[in-house]
């Protein structure tokens, strides 16, 4: 009996095995093949309409964005349809016109994987999600030229009468969303404090609202709007300005998608869409 | 918008005159036209929040231009040991809240740093200073960030920075830069799948770091299950009632809380007790919420359980005398638990893996641990590592209930602790002889209980022989 147990976990183990090598073997095949192409979709592609360009896409004629879309009014989802909306997604719309490509949103996921995601390629072309140009990211991926200045802010609970000096207090707890520079400023700024890496940035609002943190650090744009449409009894206690400022990350393999969007986001500028998206989402001040 | 900015920089502007003051009098001697704001530096431990000595990191330096001042240039000056050598500077000049037009040029230094801006920066302007790469002293310490900057009367001391608190490098971290320089680990981490998923240096920190939230996770549903188990048969008994309120009940209870996701009932737990004004600590209500899960799921257990009895053992039961109560406690029950006991470790490996959810609502478990890390390394590895710390529990557990279960099976076909002759006999009439040997099968086993009374026998003899 133990005899054949030990034969069938042995047979096991080799499938197992070999299931491993194949996944491993398709790992290292996607990443090559994000610039070049065992898909069809790729090969179709790089013969038509980027050979000229100079860039490829994930899907021909497409560009493919990513983003986590719980940002608003950068980017969320429209409440009837789901469809995203928001600051982020007409740039991307303008920006694919202004390159003759049709826009292509892929479903929203979370802030942290985004860097990753199109690190590796093969799954989208850019990351549009109010992400703040800094070195560290830089290393990773290519980041467009900036479209949209930024600057964080801290968000408490209308009536808790908390300052940034009692927010950097072992016993508090500072909501942020995962890997934004919110949470860098949180770690770097109220070292005693607990800071909570969240998801999105609704959980870290929700969160302040019902006592459970007790300041949210995010973007203020962001922050500003949430107050204003959602979160009424939030209010934010410091501007921090940091000057940061947003831009688009490309994949590092894919220079030449890099230059295109930044000529495209130059002309945007230079012939009124990038005002009007600005004009549209944040009034006229910005 | 306008009144919360208008609001926030007044707040801002009298903390400013508050720090200048302070600092005017600590120092009585410099007159400050250039304030400094604050020096920062960005934790560089992995999976940790410590700045540490002689590892890269990132200084921000801020400074506000007072009134009647024109700061041309910034010098900042670290500490013996310190370098700035090899970094890289990001120079923004704000007005208020927007960005100034105003460049920067910066020279770096071993030990100090000059930043030339475009042109005079005039008063309000705030200076804001990113030196990525910065190495403060490897022995830790509290770092002061002194300095000097040039106005239109000449060169000016810097108000010296609050200290920057740093420790020293760690074994840890020793090991991690040791593993860096590994020309070996560099050709793994060029493979992107290699890389990407089982990076060396991260699976060591990982492996550090990850243990706290491993603790609580374990801590977490170990507490919570003996109060499930409680709960669970509370239920499967209320289920099993002849009493129809009682049994409505229990069938509400169990079937709201099967068929929600268990993440749904977290969120309302987590996010609405607060708002009723209950406040559990985190930790408490994370294992108050996986019991009550797991207890809807056990009383579904415990239920199947008690009603694979045979009736012929209520029957037995009660021709020896024994009342309702009695029959339960000292005939069923001791027979279900030893039934179930497969089921419920199963059911334990599963709430043991569904405490990762307590992540989202801030939880320091063994997920958020794993998040955080991949947040700030944009790599894949610490979920590998959390895998395998989830793996070091399940993987014993799995295999316990593969044994357990090969025994009950066994003893219920009759085999078990009889002498070898007659086992042998007995796996000859419920067995195909082509069988003989071979492992009994799970299915088989399981549906023991249920199959009609005529081939039961043999597992109702095995059973009592075991009793």
């Amino acid at each position: 009996m133990s005899q054949i147990s030990r034969r069938q976990f042995l047979q096991g183990g080799t499938l197992f095995a070999g299931t491993l090598a194949l996944t491993a073997c398709g790992g290292g095949a996607s990443e090559d093949t994000s610039a070049q192409g065992a898909d069809e979709t790729v090969a179709d592609q790089s013969a038509t309409t980027d050979g000229a360009a100079g860039y490829t896409t994930v899907e021909a004629g497409k560009l493919t964005c990513i983003s986590n879309l719980f940002f608003p009014p950068f980017e969320s989802m429209n409440e009837q349809t789901g469809d995203p909306e928001g600051f982020d997604i007409d740039v991307s719309k303008s920006l694919a016109e202004h390159m003759g490509l049709e826009v292509n949103w892929l479903p929203s996921q979370d802030f942290d994987t985004l860097v990753p995601t199109i690190k590796n390629g093969g799954k989208a072309d850019v990351a549009i999600a109010g992400m703040t140009i800094t070195d560290k990211r830089k290393e990773e991926v290519d980041m467009s030229d900036p479209y949209v200045d930024s600057n964080q802010s801290i968000v408490i609970k209308s009536g808790t009468d908390e300052t940034a000096e009692t927010l950097d207090d072992a016993e508090k707890v500072i909501a942020v969303q995962s890997g934004t520079t919110g949470q860098e400023w949180a770690q770097e700024n109220l070292p005693q404090a607990t800071i909570k890496p969240l998801s999105t940035v609704i959980e870290a609002m929700s969160g302040v609202q019902t006592g459970l943190y007790n300041a949210v650090v995010c973007d203020l744009p962001v922050s500003k709007y949430q107050i204003k449409t959602s979160y009424t009894d939030l209010e934010v206690i410091e501007e921090i300005p940091t000057g940061e400022q947003y831009g688009i990350a490309v994949s590092k393999d894919n220079p030449g998608l890099l230059e295109a969007i930044n000529s495209a986001l130059a002309a945007m500028e230079s012939d009124g869409s990038m005002a009007a998206i600005e004009a549209e989402w944040f009034g006229s001040a910005l | 918008m306008g009144q919360t900015s208008r609001h926030g920089r007044g707040r801002f502007a009298v903390a400013l005159c508050a720090l200048a003051c302070a600092l005017t009098l600590l120092a009585p001697t410099a007159a400050f036209g250039l304030t400094t704001n604050k020096a920062t530096a960005r934790p560089n431990e992995d999976g940790g929040s410590s700045v540490i000595g002689g590892l890269p990191t990132r200084l921000t330096w801020e400074g506000t231009v007072d009134e009647g001042e024109e700061v041309s240039s910034v010098t900042l000056v670290l500490p013996e040991g310190s370098s700035f050598d090899g970094t890289t500077t990001k120079v923004t000049v704000l007005e208020g809240l927007s960005r100034a037009q105003l460049e920067g040029e910066v020279k770096p230094a071993t030990q100090s740093l000059v930043v030339v801006f475009s042109k005079p920066a005039t008063a309000g302007l705030l200076l804001r200073l990113e030196v990525e790469g910065v190495l403060f002293p490897s022995e830790g310490g509290d770092v002061v960030v002194r300095g000097t900057y040039v106005n239109q009367n000449g060169e000016q001391d810097l108000a010296e920075s609050k200290p920057i608190a740093t420790i020293a490098n760690t074994p840890l971290q020793a090991l991690l830069a040791s593993l860096d320089a590994n020309p070996v680990v560099e050709a793994w981490n060029s493979s992107p799948f290699l890389g990407m998923f089982f990076k060396p240096q991260l699976l060591v920190t990982a492996f550090a770091t990850l243990i706290p939230g491993w603790l609580l996770c374990l801590l977490i549903v170990c507490i919570a299950y003996p109060f499930a188990i409680i709960l669970g048969l509370i239920f499967a008994l209320m289920k099993i009632s002849r009493n129809r309120l009682i049994r409505a009940i229990a069938i509400i209870y169990v079937n709201v809380l099967r068929g929600t996701p268990l993440f749904l009932q977290i969120y309302i737990m987590f996010f609405g007790l607060p708002m009723m004004n209950i406040n559990i600590d985190n930790n408490v209500l994370g294992v108050i919420v996986i019991a009550i899960n797991a207890s809807a799921y056990l009383a579904e257990i415990f239920r199947a359980g008690i009603e694979s009895i045979p009736p012929g053992q209520y029957e037995a039961a009660s021709s020896l005398g024994m009342g309702h109560m009695m029959t339960m406690v000292n005939i069923i029950l001791p027979q279900t638990i030893r039934r179930v006991i497969p089921t419920v470790t199963s059911d334990f490996i599963t709430s043991y893996k569904d405490t990762s959810l307590l992540s989202s609502v801030g939880v320091m478990e063994l997920m958020m641990f794993a998040k955080n890390l991949t947040s700030v390394s944009g790599n894949m590895t610490p979920y590998v590592a959390a895998a395998i710390f989830y793996l070091i529990v399940t993987l014993p557990l799995i295999k316990g209930v593969t044994i357990i279960e090969k025994r009950m099976a066994r003893s219920e076909r009759g085999g078990g602790p009889r002498p070898k002759v007659k086992a042998k006999t007995a796996e000859g009439v419920t067995g195909d002889p082509a069988e003989k040997g071979a492992e009994p099968s799970l299915v088989e086993a399981l549906s023991a209980p249920f199959r009609p009374a005529t081939t039961d026998i043999a597992g109702m003899g095995g059973v009592a022989d075991v009793q």
